[in-house]
């Protein structure tokens, strides 16, 4: 890990349109002020309770959302949210999916044409990978999807939740890719429920709550200060 | 990145002619059949029930609405692009423009198909090919502009106010009597004619007739004049958009 700061957050703040409206009104604030710095080969974990804004929050590193009040500053840098199934549509072959979702990713025709067997092998799909998608099972579209996902090499990587997909078996397999391609010195997001996972694949920790970062620093410093709050919580309650 | 853009909007495009084509069990031969029927339904009226068809209407007619019908489907299917989109805007950072382009270009492959059928059917009515349609290329990028300026502009209003989906279709139904699709401008008395060739829609619309059924260059003058106004149109939809751009993934579905 060096110092090179990639993305920096200070006092973000991301208001939502309550409703369809012209004007910029009636809007709620899902991010209220949230600052953190994000340096190369980091892996930062997200937590916080339902609704806290983590996920709002990877979106405004990702680039899709913009602040509408505090400041973002990125690097020349590429930020990819891993989207499974990003693009896909029913009436395409798994092969043009691939390459669909796979442009939406970032990636480059070429890159990906270049990844396709290996995209093949890992969704183990077979001749599957020729058909329509609208035929393959919730579980086939899943594996074809984390397959095409995996493949994205970002300078950093954000991830919401998508540790694990399809059955038993392949959930092992996707998981363990995912933590392979996490311990290879990437820059890493990660937004997880999961504590475990954070725990054992993230240096330092994020905790937000109601849309404003408590704490940042080291992981285990942190998940004692959030224990010790949602112990102090569920006893008033 | 502008390379990978290109290589998305056109993977992008193959991808949604290629995703329509299988969604029906004739496929691509809907992309000239259902044009063709509206021919027979405008033949019928004008010609066989109200016998307002004079010499040259009939072709003048399919001239008219093969043009129109791509300008418009630009227009409308551009301007719902990113509205229908919103959840991949909402998944990832792309230029908004990206949705509504690929629209366009999709409804633009469709209409060199009813094109090649709207020539065949003209070479057999006694309207030969001829060198003048060399000038097809520009009035065809001067129309596809217009429509993608006015297509940019839909598609930046409609994610924030849906509702306007249920007055476009009828403006530009308005739009199409205006614009000399169903008539001849020739045929409109003066001073009326002079004002509605102003509206660069009935300058191409004209043009294209000239060219298909006349062997007449296009007049450039009018369409300079139709290029500078689809410029503007484009530059202007272009600008709403990127103003509105931050708004689109923080809107509710």
């Amino acid at each position: 890990m060096t110092n090179e700061i990639l993305v920096e957050l200070h006092n973000v703040g991301v208001a939502f349109s309550a409703q369809r409206r012209l004007s910029a009104n009636n809007r709620f604030w899902a991010l209220e002020d949230v600052s953190v710095t994000l340096r190369r080969g980091e892996r930062l974990g997200v937590i916080g309770r339902n609704g806290a804004g983590k996920s709002t929050l990877l979106r405004v590193i990702a680039g899709i959302l913009t602040p509408d009040r505090g400041t973002v500053r990125r690097g020349v840098v590429s930020c990819q949210l891993l989207s499974l199934a990003l693009g896909f549509t029913p009436h395409l072959s798994g092969r043009d999916n691939a390459v669909l979702s796979g442009l939406m990713l970032g990636l480059r025709r070429r890159d990906i044409v270049q990844r396709l067997p290996a995209i093949h092998e890992f969704s183990e799909l077979g001749d599957f990978f020729e058909q329509p998608i609208a035929a393959y099972s919730s579980g086939m579209m899943m594996r074809l999807a984390f397959s095409v996902a995996i493949q994205v090499e970002p300078d950093v990587l954000l991830i919401d939740e998508v540790l694990a997909v399809g059955d038993a078996e392949f959930q092992q397999k996707s998981g363990a890719a995912l933590r392979a391609r996490m311990g290879e010195g990437h820059t890493v997001v990660l937004v997880s429920h999961d504590e475990n996972q954070i725990a054992t694949l993230c240096d330092r920790v994020l905790w937000v709550e109601h849309g404003k970062s408590v704490l940042e620093g080291d992981r285990d410093d942190v998940f004692a200060a959030y224990h010790r709050d949602l112990h102090l919580v569920g006893a008033a309650a | 990145m502008r390379q990978h853009l290109i290589e998305l909007v056109l993977f992008s495009t193959y991808a949604e002619l290629r995703a329509e084509r299988s969604r029906s069990y004739l496929g691509l031969i809907w992309w000239v059949v259902d044009p063709l029927m509206q021919f027979g339904v405008w033949w019928l009226v004008m010609d066989v029930i109200l016998h307002t068809a004079g010499p040259g209407y009939l072709p003048s007619l399919l001239i008219g609405l093969t043009l129109w019908q791509w300008m418009k489907s630009c227009m409308i299917h551009g301007g719902y692009a990113i509205w229908s989109n919103l959840n991949l805007v909402r998944q990832v950072q792309l230029p908004p423009l990206v949705f509504p382009i690929v629209a366009m270009l999709s409804d633009t492959v469709k209409f060199f198909y009813i094109l090649a059928v709207l020539l065949v059917i003209l070479w057999c009515s006694g309207y030969p090919p001829n060198l003048a349609y060399f000038g097809l290329l520009p009035l065809f990028i001067v129309a596809f502009l217009l429509s993608a300026g006015i297509g940019f502009m839909i598609a930046a209003l409609v994610p924030l106010l849906p509702d306007l989906r249920f007055v476009i279709e009828q403006v530009l139904n308005v739009v199409m009597y205006l614009s000399g699709v169903v008539f001849l401008l020739s045929n409109v008395p003066s001073p009326l004619r002079e004002i509605l060739a102003l509206n660069p829609i009935a300058v191409i619309m004209d043009a294209a007739r000239g060219v298909l059924m006349h062997g007449l260059w296009p007049n450039w003058v009018g369409l300079t004049k139709a290029t500078l106004i689809s410029l503007v149109a484009c530059a202007i939809g272009v600008w709403v958009v990127g103003r509105l751009a931050s708004r689109y993934p923080k809107l509710a579905t």
